[in-house]
C-alpha cells in the first residue's frame, strides 16, 4: 500500500515537472549560451597563446624544461575557471611599451607553470 | 554644448516625468532602482524593492542584485558599455541612467546609487535624483570623478521590445541570454524580435533570436531566422543542426535529415558540437524510418 502510494506520488511529481520543461528544448539543439561560452573560451585561449608566443617567455619556459607544445596542450585541457583565471592574470599584467619587464616575464612564466600544473609556487602564499 | 562639455548626441531630448523617491537611511539602491523602473512603466516602489536588493549587514545593495530585481520586475537591464559617450546617448534618447558613485574622499569609500536625469550646459551641471534631493546639480567634472571611482557603472532599464540607445549586438545578445535564464521566454520574445530587426545581418543576434523562438515553440519565426542565417553563411554546422531539430518538430523528416547531414559535413574539427550533431542525425534517421509524411514547404516570413 505504501509502495503504491509512493508510486502514485512519484508519477504525479513527474507529471508536474514535465509541465515546466519547454517542449523543444532538446539536447540536440545548440544553445546561444553554449555558443557564447565557447567563443569566450576561444578568446581566452588566444590571450594565453599570445603570451606563450613571446620569445622571452618561450626561452624562460625552455630553460625550465617545459616545451611550448606541452604548455599549449595543457592550456587546452584547462577547465573554464582555470582558463579564465589564467587569461585574467595575463591581461592584468603591466603591458609595458616594448618588451615586457624582466620581472613581468618571470611572473608570467610562473603563472603559466602554476596553472598548467608543472609547479606549485603559489600554494604557500 | 560648451567647450569641455560631454559629447552630447545631435538630438538630445532628456527623459521626462522621472519619478522621485527620496531615500530612507542608506537605502539609495532601492530608491534609485524604483526611479528607473517606474519611469519604464513597471509597477514598483522602494519599499517592495528593499526586500529584494537591500542587504542590512552591508547597509547597501549589490549591483548584481539591482540587475536581478530589474528582471523580476519584467524589465531588461542594460549595463552601459565602456564608451564614455554611452551615458549621454542614453540620456539624449530619454532614458534615465542609474549610476554607481563613490562619494568618498581619498582612500575612504562611500558608495552611492543615484539616477542621472539631465545635463545642463548652463554651468556644466549633471542633474540627478540623488538621496533626498529631487534635482541635485553636480559639476560635470565632479560627477565624472565620483562615477569613475565607481567603475563608470551605469544601467538603463527598458521593456522587452525597446532597445537601449547604446546597445551593440554582441552585448545585447549576452544581456538577453542572461535575462532568458530567469524571465519567461514569452516575455522576452519582443526583445529578440526587436534585436533581429535592428541588426538583421548579425550572426549572434539572429542565432539567439532563432534559438529563443525554437525553445518557446514559436517555430515560424525561428525557421525564418535560421534560413536567413544559412544565407549569411556563418557557423553553418550550428545553424543546419538547429534547423534540422526544428524541422523534426514540424514533422518534416526528409528535409531535417538533409540539414543534419549538412551540419555533420560543416563541422569544424576541434569544436565541441560533434555530439549534438550526431544525436540530431540519429533522431532524423529514426524519424525518417518512422514517418510517411511528405516533405514540407519552408515557413513564411513572420509578420512585421
Amino acid at each position: 500500500m505504501l509502495n503504491l502510494r509512493a508510486a502514485i506520488w512519484g508519477l504525479a511529481c513527474a507529471c508536474l515537472l514535465g509541465i515546466g520543461v519547454p517542449r523543444h528544448a532538446v539536447a540536440e539543439v545548440i544553445g546561444t549560451g553554449e555558443f557564447l561560452a565557447m567563443a569566450e573560451r576561444d578568446a581566452q585561449i588566444a590571450v594565453v597563446e599570445a603570451a606563450l608566443a613571446r620569445t622571452e617567455v618561450q626561452s624562460q619556459l625552455e630553460r625550465l624544461g617545459v616545451g611550448i607544445d606541452q604548455a599549449l596542450e595543457r592550456v587546452a585541457a584547462l577547465s573554464q575557471a582555470e582558463l579564465a583565471a589564467l587569461a585574467g592574470n595575463i591581461e592584468e599584467m603591466p603591458a609595458g611599451s616594448g618588451a615586457l619587464a624582466v620581472i613581468g616575464v618571470v611572473f608570467l612564466v610562473l603563472v603559466i607553470l602554476e596553472v598548467v600544473g608543472v609547479i606549485d609556487v603559489f600554494k604557500g602564499i | 554644448m560648451q567647450e569641455g562639455g560631454p559629447e552630447l548626441p545631435a538630438s538630445f531630448s532628456p527623459p521626462e516625468n522621472v519619478p522621485f523617491f527620496p531615500q530612507s537611511a542608506y537605502q539609495c539602491g532601492p530608491a534609485a532602482l524604483a526611479t528607473v523602473l517606474v519611469h519604464s512603466g513597471a509597477n514598483s516602489d522602494p519599499e517592495t524593492l528593499v526586500d529584494q536588493v537591500w542587504i542590512p549587514g552591508r547597509r547597501g545593495s549589490l549591483q548584481l542584485e539591482l540587475l536581478a530585481a530589474t528582471r523580476r520586475a519584467g524589465r531588461i537591464p542594460w549595463v552601459l558599455p565602456e564608451d564614455p559617450a554611452a551615458i549621454w546617448q542614453e540620456l539624449g534618447a530619454g532614458n534615465p541612467v542609474l549610476v554607481l558613485q563613490d562619494l568618498g574622499i581619498g582612500p575612504f569609500r562611500r558608495w552611492h546609487y543615484a539616477v542621472v536625469v539631465d545635463y545642463d550646459p548652463d554651468g556644466d551641471r549633471v542633474i540627478l535624483r540623488s538621496g533626498t534631493r529631487k534635482a541635485q546639480r553636480e559639476r560635470l567634472s565632479l560627477f565624472q570623478r565620483s562615477w569613475s571611482r565607481g567603475g563608470n557603472w551605469g544601467v538603463v532599464v527598458h521593456r522587452p521590445g525597446e532597445l537601449p540607445a547604446s546597445a551593440e549586438p554582441a552585448g545585447y545578445v549576452r544581456t538577453l541570454t542572461g535575462a532568458g535564464e530567469v524571465m519567461p521566454a514569452a516575455a522576452l520574445a519582443p526583445a529578440w524580435a526587436a534585436a533581429a530587426e535592428r541588426w538583421p545581418e548579425d550572426f549572434l543576434v539572429l542565432f539567439g533570436a532563432a534559438n529563443a523562438a525554437l525553445e518557446r515553440g514559436d517555430l515560424a519565426p525561428a525557421e525564418y531566422w535560421y534560413r536567413r542565417l544559412l544565407a549569411l553563411g556563418e557557423e553553418p554546422a550550428l545553424v543546419h543542426n538547429n534547423l534540422a531539430n526544428l524541422l523534426l518538430a514540424r514533422n518534416c523528416p526528409a528535409e531535417a535529415l538533409r540539414h543534419a547531414h549538412a551540419a555533420a559535413d560543416a563541422l569544424v574539427p576541434g569544436t565541441p558540437w560533434r555530439e549534438a550533431v550526431e544525436r540530431t542525425r540519429a533522431r532524423a534517421e529514426a524519424a525518417m524510418g518512422a514517418s510517411l509524411a511528405a516533405d514540407c514547404p519552408p515557413a513564411p516570413a513572420p509578420d512585421g
